[in-house]
């Protein structure tokens, strides 16, 4: 087993490699990208400047050659595909990734600045999730059929088919436009710098009340029925009769039996929990004005910031094939048939 | 505990299923007796009931499809029907141990083999300690022929062989020192060779303890085997009860007769033609008026299309449901 698992983690590598020459040579050819981006601003300049002289041939290119060329050179775009690739892979590897051509800060920098967000939310999604869906679930299995299981099911398909930012924008205007009871949006108050350890913790705690239902609004409904399904099948499989027959009661023989095997399923995805360091939804994000990374990989891609959306994916790609590899080490611990070879 | 005094007496039994196209009676008015010591045959082809009839004993039916309509099942005298779900759990495992068919699936996949013996003890013999109760688990696994039974303990069942788990199913069974033993088909899914040593084990652990078991299959050949009774069901009734040796000597009922004659003999001329009874099980969800075989019956009247048959006693304890005895 020990064998299999290096072996994964060895695969890590030409799967990053393969993922990342792929998006690197789209953001070198697809339209747009820093250098026309500045062509635009020289252009706006122009006009703006109003001068009487804007020749024509200002209008369709306010920079010379050289200047392009330099540019070229500065975000290096001078050098052939492969040969810049290398260059960002070797600062990678020393962890240099690069700096944004629109904000000219250290793209570290502007992703561990917003990891802290990302964390809050998806770990306390992630508490959340599995707190309520597990119980949920096994609650909804041993009364199948009861009227607890049809309401919490239909609460639970409503939730799931209204996207997180509608939800949003309805509790915005609903608590905090209507009613005033919660904040419009951002993540702390104006003064947060001045509070008290306990009035920081309250202030963070109100603002984050309505994203993070809207985050969770849609998350339960996979895991809830997931957790049913399976305990479900499981309570009807033979080995459960087995244990009742032995003389255990009902209670025992969920939670005693029928409850692990139902963890294998879960177990399946758990170790992509991982991916929580860089978690985020754009729209969510921007309903409630939280400057998170869901905002930052939307922005960097329409804006063509190329280093940041390389180094948001180098960290996720790389976050998600761990993840995969934890996810096997979960389900190989509580299932002791699945031998990796 | 006196041999030959019934100890299981399953008096009139009705056990229904809801199903899609309405309620069905799987086991319809079955009654008969277990005698402590002695081991009885139910035997009858897929879904004449026998296992609805060994689960609605131990008051294991899926829930909410399967009830206990009506009729009682007396252990010792006790109706196991009228008990509350708690005093049930003491008498399963503890009074009466069953054993499965399919020892593939009977065991819990994630749980070692000792841990699920174990629990056994667990459950019913607070007097042991956990060393104790773990030394009494290793030794049932050797006496129910499991070899190098202290490292079986860590094993999970996947890594035992299919008779091997039945071995375990029966040590589970039996830890509990039940006064009566369920086995349904637990001989079924094996090769034949493991059948021989399954069967050959149930037996010497009857002699050894005295338990009275109740033997469900469809094999009359293991019928002949080890039982001293046998009750013949057929979609849903027991239609004859007789003590083995005189069932397979004088068989009254029709179906029984069919179900002899269509067994292969040593003696029967190579290569002829194999007796078959013509034509199939009504559907439990159509049954005919009257006698439930008559389409099937080479010895058909009027009369089985329109009364039922009731239960024609010939001798003391041989029983069938069937007019031509009434002659």
């Amino acid at each position: 087993m020990t064998a299999y698992f290096i072996r994964r983690f060895l695969l890590i590598v030409p799967t990053f490699l393969g993922i990342t020459i792929l998006i690197f040579v789209i953001t070198r050819f697809v339209p747009g990208g820093p250098i026309e981006r500045i062509i635009a601003q020289a252009q706006q300049q122009a006009l703006e400047g109003g001068s009487a002289a804007v020749s024509e041939t200002v209008q369709r290119q306010p920079l010379s050659d050289d200047q392009i060329e330099l540019l070229k050179k500065y975000y290096g775009f001078d050098k052939p595909v492969l040969v810049s690739y290398v260059s960002w892979l070797g600062k990678l590897v020393r962890g240099d990734l690069g700096i944004s051509t629109r904000y000219y800060d250290p793209v570290w920098a502007m992703i561990r600045e917003r990891i802290p967000i990302s964390l809050y939310f998806g770990l306390l999604t992630l508490i959340a999730t599995y707190g309520v869906c597990i119980p949920l679930g096994i609650a909804k299995a041993i009364r199948h059929k009861s009227a607890f299981d049809d309401a919490s099911s239909v609460l639970v398909f409503v939730g799931y088919a209204i996207p997180g930012w509608v939800a949003g924008i309805l509790m915005i205007l609903v608590f905090a436009s209507h009613w005033e009871i919660f904040p419009l949006g951002e993540l702390v108050g104006e003064n947060f710098d001045t509070m008290s350890l306990w009035e920081k913790a309250l202030d963070l705690a109100w603002h984050s009340m309505l994203p993070l239902t809207a985050y969770l609004i849609g998350a339960f409904s996979f895991m809830t029925f997931l957790m049913k399904n399976t305990l479900m099948d499981n309570l009807a499989a033979d080995y459960v009769r087995t244990a009742m027959a032995k003389g255990l009661t009902f209670r025992r023989a969920v939670f005693g039996h029928a409850l692990r095997n139902s963890m294998i399923p879960i177990a399946t995805t758990f170790g992509n929990n991982i991916s929580v360091i860089l978690s985020g939804s754009f729209l969510v994000e921007k309903v409630f004005n939280i400057d998170g990374m869901g905002l930052l990989g939307y922005e960097s891609v329409v804006e063509r910031d190329y280093p940041v959306v390389m180094g948001v994916l180098a960290i996720s790609s790389i976050l998600f094939l761990v993840g995969n590899i934890l996810s096997d080490m979960c389900v190989a611990a509580v299932d002791p048939r699945v031998k990796f070879e | 505990m006196n041999n030959g005094q019934p100890i299981l007496t399953v008096d009139h039994l009705v056990a229904t299923f809801d199903t899609d196209a309405g309620r069905v009676r799987a086991v319809d008015q079955v009654s008969f007796s277990l005698k402590a010591g002695t081991i009885l045959g139910l035997v009858g082809e897929s879904g004449c009931g026998k296992s609805v009839t060994a689960l609605s004993i131990m008051r294991l039916l899926p829930r909410p499809a399967g009830v206990i309509e009506s009729g009682a099942i007396r252990l010792n005298g006790v109706d196991l029907v009228q008990l509350a779900p708690d005093e049930m759990h003491r008498i399963r495992g503890r009074r009466i141990g069953m054993i499965f068919q399919e020892p593939m699936t009977a065991l819990n996949p994630v749980h070692r083999i000792g841990q699920q013996l174990v629990e056994v003890f667990d459950l019913h013999r607070p007097d042991l300690d956990a060393v104790q109760r773990y030394q009494a688990a290793v030794a049932l696994l050797s006496r129910v022929g499991i070899p190098e039974a202290r490292a079986r303990m860590d094993e999970y069942p996947h890594q035992i062989s299919g008779g091997m788990r039945q071995r375990v199913m029966i040590a589970m069974a039996l830890a509990g020192k039940p006064d009566v033993l369920i086995a349904d088909e637990p001989t079924t899914a094996l090769d034949v060779t493991i059948q021989a040593q399954i069967l050959e084990l149930i037996l010497d652990l009857q002699k050894e303890t005295g338990m009275a078991v109740l033997f469900i299959t469809h094999a009359l050949g293991v019928i002949a085997q080890i039982c001293q009774e046998v009750a013949v069901m057929y979609a849903g009734w027991i239609v004859e009860s007789a003590p083995a040796a005189a069932l397979f000597k004088k068989p009254l009922h029709p179906y029984t007769q069919g179900l002899l004659a269509s067994m292969p003999r040593l003696s029967s001329e190579n290569k002829s033609v194999l007796p078959i009874i013509r034509g199939t099980v009504p559907s439990l969800h159509q049954l005919p008026p009257g006698c439930r075989f008559q389409n099937r019956c080479p010895h058909v009247m009027d009369r089985c299309g329109k009364e039922t048959p009731g239960p024609v006693a010939v001798d003391d304890d041989h029983w069938a449901r069937c007019f031509l005895l009434e002659g």
